[in-house]
């Protein structure tokens, strides 16, 4: 049954998709050994040829085998076309082995295409590449962020401790490079020293030390269990394999030279520790609840994200720093208004002193939450113009009215409230961008409101 | 011997026999000189280079700590190069200059322990992949030997031997000349500001092949002469943010240029080929494989730094001086394959190699620890033009 099945599967790919069908390619498609994938190669020609259908099939072999060369034994691989297949074969003195290497409808002209169908499979499964492969390498384990950065920071001691005895490192034999595990602890505030410069810090690097510690322990740990004794856990995990499944294990010997095993890798700025900070800062929940949100989605885009997070972590002080003294200002100048909110329009993250304004002052408020404005009433600046007949003038008065309107519209006349964070539980994305949106309405109208009369004053009076 | 005095040169008298040993210079008339610029900067077409600078009229000078003195005789000046510590055995001449006798050298280092496999363990020595080069040809080879040490290709039996491949060295050469771009430099900034360097690529299409090569075998990169670091020797390792996938594995081990290691108890010294390349253009010597074995008897893996290569002025130590033997002495980028069994005065063996560069021979070198042999390895896809 799984015989027919595969083969049917090859037929399709060659005959019906007119795909360049290699070893590698079958490999990964049909999620086999590559020993197998040969196998199934090989069969399927041999049933083809059986049949002699009139479907033309061209197959590549590789070849490897030695050969006498200038007066010493060289070793060739090559890929070669199934008509010069005897003629390498008899090239070489021995001959190692012959496989197939790709089936395909058209004629090749040259190998390219072949590289180009590899090439693509491969990039689209770079990160288990040799899953299907006879070798496994019991090292080779991808390190997690946190040992990644241990080592960037580890590296980084070194080599100040290097340029400080003034050694070379040229001919040094590899492992001398320094295996400090223990210094993360001060690099991780050097680098969020320039994220963490306003206020609370304090609790952030308690918070950050401890998750560092806890991050060590298991890459030291991890290091340390390393060597060859993981061998046999691969073997198992492996065990379920193909007939022709090769158990090979390259034990690469982990000689004392490995003591600096640590090698620096992506500087992606402790991703990790980044959206901590950011979520302990107070008033930024709405914020901080989406990078999380954002952090949980996706895992693997953490480099873009922490550029973004990097980015918005000095602007979002920056920020901050703007948002106090806009508050300041606001006390002094009423016109300073449009200064402060243009970049927070700007900013995408933009937890606006807004909402907490409104619903401080908004009796009934429920708005914030659904993220829409519906009726609102709130107090709005009017001029009343009401005749005084005792001294037989108009008087038009401002006074604060208590109005509904639809538009929410901003006042920064009135008091300021403390940056209060009722933010809602669930973080609304729309709900920053729709303030932002109505912020800068409401600052237009209160530019216009102040500045000068609108061309809609025609309507709105009266 | 120790009957002869050896004598500094400012004690020397003339007619003495007596040894004398102290640092060669030679004096070059072709050799790029940057004053010779200067001074004729006006009508001046600069020197093109020249695949040798040699020239009959060269002259070799003798300097020790206080003085220098013009050699002759029994000395072939067009082997020699400047920088090499050298002793030699004659007397002065009344004219100044000094007679040479006999001369030698300071010979193999001394002898480093054996400790090697005693089973076979491979290790495969590559350089000049030349990535980045714009030309297809020597992809499919890379993808092969990639495939190979990962154990995918070929059958059983040879996927059991590549198994046994404990570290892959790839010395030097990892992207293409091409890829230097210096005309951006020329260029106005506005006509490259959006530009990519075309190392960019390259590093790119690197650090796959390093990503599939790390999941499976111990990998040391070397840089080598086109590569994106520092100029001079010793070149810095290749900075780990260029090769972001493939930096999270363990068994990637970015190292300098000299590079010295021990693998399976076996030492390992080698150099991309850049000191063996400037000795080359300084000397009449033409084998790349000679020059090797020369500098390992000179006992300095590089006399011509800094004279004509570039290299950080060390002043109180000199890291290339050869101070063991090692087990295996090699340089990349050389114009072949070529290999050799040295054996020295006390018992050292040391295994000469000179790795060609991939981008053009398609051939790697594999080195059995066991016995110190080596075994070139050469992959080929087909062409359009039948050549058998």
């Amino acid at each position: 049954m799984e015989d027919e099945l595969y083969l049917e599967n090859i037929d399709e790919f060659v005959t019906d998709q007119n795909r360049i069908v290699t070893y590698k390619w079958l490999s990964y498609t049909l999620g086999v050994h590559v020993n197998q994938a040969k196998q199934m190669l090989y069969d399927y020609v041999e049933r083809k040829r059986k049949e002699n259908s009139g479907a033309q099939l061209h197959v590549t072999y590789l070849v490897a085998g030695n050969l006498m060369q200038n007066g010493h034994v060289c070793h060739k691989v090559a890929v070669v076309r199934e008509d010069k297949l005897e003629a390498m074969k008899s090239k070489l003195a021995t001959i190692a082995s012959v496989h197939v290497y790709s089936i395909q409808k058209a004629l090749l002209k040259d190998s390219g295409p072949l590289y180009n169908t590899d090439y693509d499979i491969v990039k689209t499964n770079l990160h288990n590449c040799s899953k299907f492969s006879a070798i496994q390498c019991a090292a080779a384990v991808p390190r997690t962020s946190a040992e990644v950065s241990q080592a960037q920071t580890s590296l980084q001691a070194g080599s100040q401790t290097q340029s400080d005895t003034n050694t070379v490192s040229v001919p040094v034999v590899n492992g001398h490079g320094p295996s400090t595990a223990k210094q993360p602890s001060q690099q991780p505030k050097g680098i969020m020293g320039m994220f963490a410069a306003k206020a609370a810090s304090k609790p952030q690097d308690a918070n950050k030390e401890t998750k560092a510690e806890a991050k060590e322990a298991p890459g030291v740990s991890t290091v340390s269990s390393k060597p060859p004794a993981k061998s046999n856990i691969m073997n198992n995990f492996f065990g379920k394999a193909a007939m022709n499944k090769l158990k090979v294990n390259s034990v690469p010997e982990q000689p004392k030279e490995e003591k600096e095993v640590v090698k620096p890798s992506v500087p992606v700025a402790e991703p990790e520790s980044s959206p901590n900070t950011v979520v302990e800062k107070p008033g930024k929940k709405t914020e901080s609840a989406r990078i999380q949100q954002k952090d949980k989605k996706s895992k693997m885009k953490r480099v873009d994200k922490s550029d973004n997070e990097e980015e918005r972590d000095p602007e979002n002080l920056k920020k901050k720093r703007k948002r106090i003294k806009q508050l300041q200002s606001d006390s002094s100048d009423e016109e300073d208004v449009p200064l402060p909110p243009t970049p927070e329009e700007e900013n995408a993250p933009s937890p606006p002193p807004v909402p907490a304004l409104k619903t401080e002052l908004e009796p009934a408020a429920t708005e914030v939450s659904a993220g829409g404005r519906k009726r609102k009433r709130k107090r709005v600046l009017k001029s009343k113009m009401f005749i005084d007949e005792e001294e037989g003038c108009m008087v038009t008065e401002k006074v604060y009215e208590s109005e509904s309107c639809t538009d929410s519209e901003d006042d920064f006349a009135k008091s300021k409230p403390p940056a209060a964070h009722k933010q809602p539980a669930l973080p609304m994305k729309k709900e920053p961008k729709e303030e932002r949106k109505n912020l800068k309405k409401g600052t237009a109208t209160a530019n216009r409101a102040n500045k000068q009369v609108s061309i809609m004053g025609f309507f709105q009076k009266k | 011997g120790n009957d002869l005095a050896l004598k500094k040169l400012c004690e020397l008298r003339a007619g003495e026999k007596c040894c004398v040993v102290g640092t060669l210079f030679k004096a070059m008339q072709l050799q790029p000189s940057i004053l010779q610029e200067i001074s004729e900067e006006h009508n001046l077409v600069p020197q093109p280079p020249l695949p040798k600078y040699i020239h009959p009229s060269d002259e070799l000078i003798l300097e020790d700590e206080l003085q220098r003195i013009k050699l002759e005789g029994a000395v072939e000046v067009q082997r020699l190069v400047t920088g090499t510590i050298f002793a030699v055995y004659g007397s002065e001449q009344d004219d100044g200059k000094f007679l040479v006798e006999d001369h030698c050298f300071a010979d193999l280092p001394r002898l480093l322990p054996w400790k090697g496999p005693s089973t076979d363990r491979f290790v495969l020595l590559v350089s000049g992949l030349g990535l980045g080069s714009g030309s297809g040809e020597s992809l499919l080879s890379t993808q092969l030997l990639v495939d190979v040490v990962t154990g995918q290709l070929g059958a059983e039996g040879e996927q059991s031997c590549a198994a046994q491949i404990s570290r892959v060295i790839l010395a030097g050469n990892l992207l293409s000349q091409n890829t230097q771009s210096r005309d951006t430099i020329n260029k106005a900034k506005y006509l490259t500001k959006k530009t990519q360097a075309a190392s960019v690529e390259a590093v790119k299409m690197l650090d796959e092949i390093l990503l599939q090569l790390c999941t499976s075998v111990p990998v040391d990169v070397m840089p080598g002469e086109f590569d994106p670091t520092n100029y001079t020797l010793p070149q810095q390792p290749l900075h780990h943010c260029m090769l972001p996938l493939a930096s999270a594995y363990s068994t990637l081990r970015l190292v300098t240029n000299p590079y010295q290691a021990d693998v399976d108890g076996v030492r390992f010294l080698g150099t991309s080929g850049q000191n063996i390349s400037d000795i080359f253009k300084y000397s009449s010597m033409d084998d790349y494989l000679e020059i090797l074995e020369w500098t390992l008897l000179a006992g300095h893996i590089s006399p011509t730094a800094p004279d004509t290569l570039g290299c950080y002025p060390f002043y109180k130590s000199d890291p290339f001086i050869l101070t063991d033997c090692p087990h295996v002495y090699f340089c990349g980028n050389a114009p072949r394959f070529q290999s050799k069994l040295l054996k020295g005065e006390d018992e050292q063996q040391v295994l000469l190699v000179t790795v060609p560069a991939f981008s053009t021979t398609q051939t790697a070198c594999l080195i059995n620890l066991r016995n110190l042999s080596c075994q070139p390895i050469s992959f080929s896809g087909f062409g359009a033009e039948d050549d058998d």
